[in-house]
């Protein structure tokens, strides 16, 4: 366990550091980019005035948009463990997801999520105080709290529900690009799908805060987590068979959708 | 005579009053409207499947400005493509967006939707939506612009990603290997992959 986990920091941490360059002239446009946004809001104006709605006249719809260039060098393999995920999970996990949302009602399955996910909830303290988030710090510190007691070791979620503190996602990937650790190349990973080196070293530092394997030991830790993604997929609406199905190709779909979704947790 | 005066201010006071209300209807009441209809149609159980996607085709084309979406999908290459082009592209996308959002609504039946807020910068404006479901909460945030009285959307972000960007990069990526005639027919082919296999 150890050792595979040793091989991988080893693996990854280089790329992680050749990712570091490329990702700072990417935070350094990005972040001009909202006050582009605010000069050029007089000019959209006076184009309404005159009457400006021409068809090829829409570039003030782009001032806000973020273009993200993936750095994908190891594609030709990624695109291989992709294939290797999409048949993973269309012949295995997600056959034994219909079967378990089939067996157990929701409100089980919801429980058993909220369950895992509380278990986590020290990776979300952790990294929220590494990046200076008191505030968040805090709400997940009195939603551990509230949801190890009063919702019965996590199985509830009275925390949101009742005094409306919401989970808000914080991983050490998202502290890494915090103090300007980029992306590095793009990785999809067995079994857990879309990554990059940065987040790919995130998850060992999730892996060092978690509650789950002070719960679950050794081989049932390895149990506990397939059991998690197994219930979670049984919840899910059928995400990736939606982007399957809409995309030409899924693959860079989702692609993007990681780099995007990653960047919109760094910058809240 | 008193009958008709009072008949022609009320008249008169009622066209000033929508006049002005559809003037200065906000984005979120917009997307609001849109949003409810589409939802009132899925909850229908008098009409079978083709009939909401029908129905749910002609609101999301109203409130869609899908010529806006195209243009901005394509970038730099819009620019570059004949008017012919343009046009063909926008009939196949709008084909695409259409199908991929309503299915998308179509899986959260039955569910709530809350407007936490809206932003609104000159034209621009993004109206927050929250699809409130029995195991999660799911941001659905709609970039509108003003064109003319309406507000039209040109891009949906779902949880952070934006579907138009999402689109972007891969259609771009698709165009730089097979060229722009390659990339129409790829989405092509999907419309027609989608036609046979209904969900």
């Amino acid at each position: 366990m150890k050792r595979i986990l040793l091989a991988l920091l080893i693996f990854i941490l280089p790329l992680t550091v050749l990712g570091i360059e490329s990702r700072r002239d990417f935070i350094e446009t990005y972040e001009e980019q909202p006050e582009s946004a605010e000069e050029a809001a007089p000019p959209i104006l006076e184009e309404m005035e005159t009457g400006g709605t021409d068809d090829d006249d829409l570039s003030f719809l782009d001032e806000d948009d973020e273009v993200i260039e993936v750095y994908d060098p190891f594609e030709t393999l990624n695109r291989r463990i992709f294939w290797f995920n999409d048949k993973a999970y269309f012949y295995v996990m997600k056959p034994v997801a219909k079967g378990w949302r089939w067996l157990a009602p929701e409100p089980l399955r919801i429980g058993i999520r909220n369950f895992f996910s509380n278990l986590r909830a020290p990776i979300r303290f952790v990294n929220a105080a590494l990046q200076g988030k008191f505030r968040d710090a805090g709400n997940e510190l009195t939603r551990f709290g509230v949801n190890s007691t009063l919702g019965i070791g996590g199985l509830y979620d009275p925390a949101k529900v009742h005094f409306g503190i919401e989970r808000k996602i914080e991983d050490t990937g998202q502290t890494l690009a915090h103090y300007g650790v980029g992306p590095g190349p793009y990785l999809v990973l067995p079994f857990l799908g879309p990554s990059n080196a940065r987040d790919g070293i995130g998850l060992l530092g999730d892996f060092y805060f978690s509650l789950v394997p002070v719960l679950f030991e050794n081989r049932y830790y390895w149990l506990a987590v397939s059991g998690d993604v197994i219930n979670f997929l049984s919840i899910d609406k059928d995400t990736y068979e939606g982007i399957k199905k809409d995309s030409l190709d899924p693959y860079l779909f989702l692609r993007d959708a990681y780099s995007q979704y990653r960047l919109n947790l760094i910058l809240h | 005579m008193l009958k008709r005066l009072l008949l022609t201010l009320i008249t008169g006071f009622t066209l000033a009053v929508t006049a002005i209300s559809l003037a200065a209807s906000s984005p979120t009441d917009e997307v609001r409207t849109s949003v409810d209809a589409v939802l009132a149609i899925l909850d229908n159980e008098q009409l079978n499947y083709d009939d909401k996607r029908t129905q749910i085709r002609v609101i999301v084309k109203e409130r869609f400005d899908f010529r806006a979406m195209s243009q901005r999908t394509l970038a730099t290459n819009w620019k570059k493509t004949t008017d012919e082009e343009k046009d063909k592209f926008v009939e196949l996308f709008s084909q695409l967006i259409e199908n991929s959002y309503v299915g998308k609504i179509e899986s959260y039946t039955n569910e709530r939707v809350d407007y936490p807020g809206e932003k609104v910068s000159g034209r621009k404006a993004v109206v927050e939506t929250l699809i409130i479901t029995s195991s999660a909460d799911i941001p659905v945030d709609y970039r509108v612009y003003q064109k003319g009285q309406q507000w039209l959307v040109y891009d949906v972000i779902i949880e952070g990603v934006s579907l138009i960007s999402n689109y972007r990069s891969s259609y771009q990526e698709i165009m730089k290997k097979e060229g722009f005639d390659g990339l129409l027919a790829k989405m092509r082919a999907k419309i027609d992959e989608l036609a046979s296999t209904p969900s």
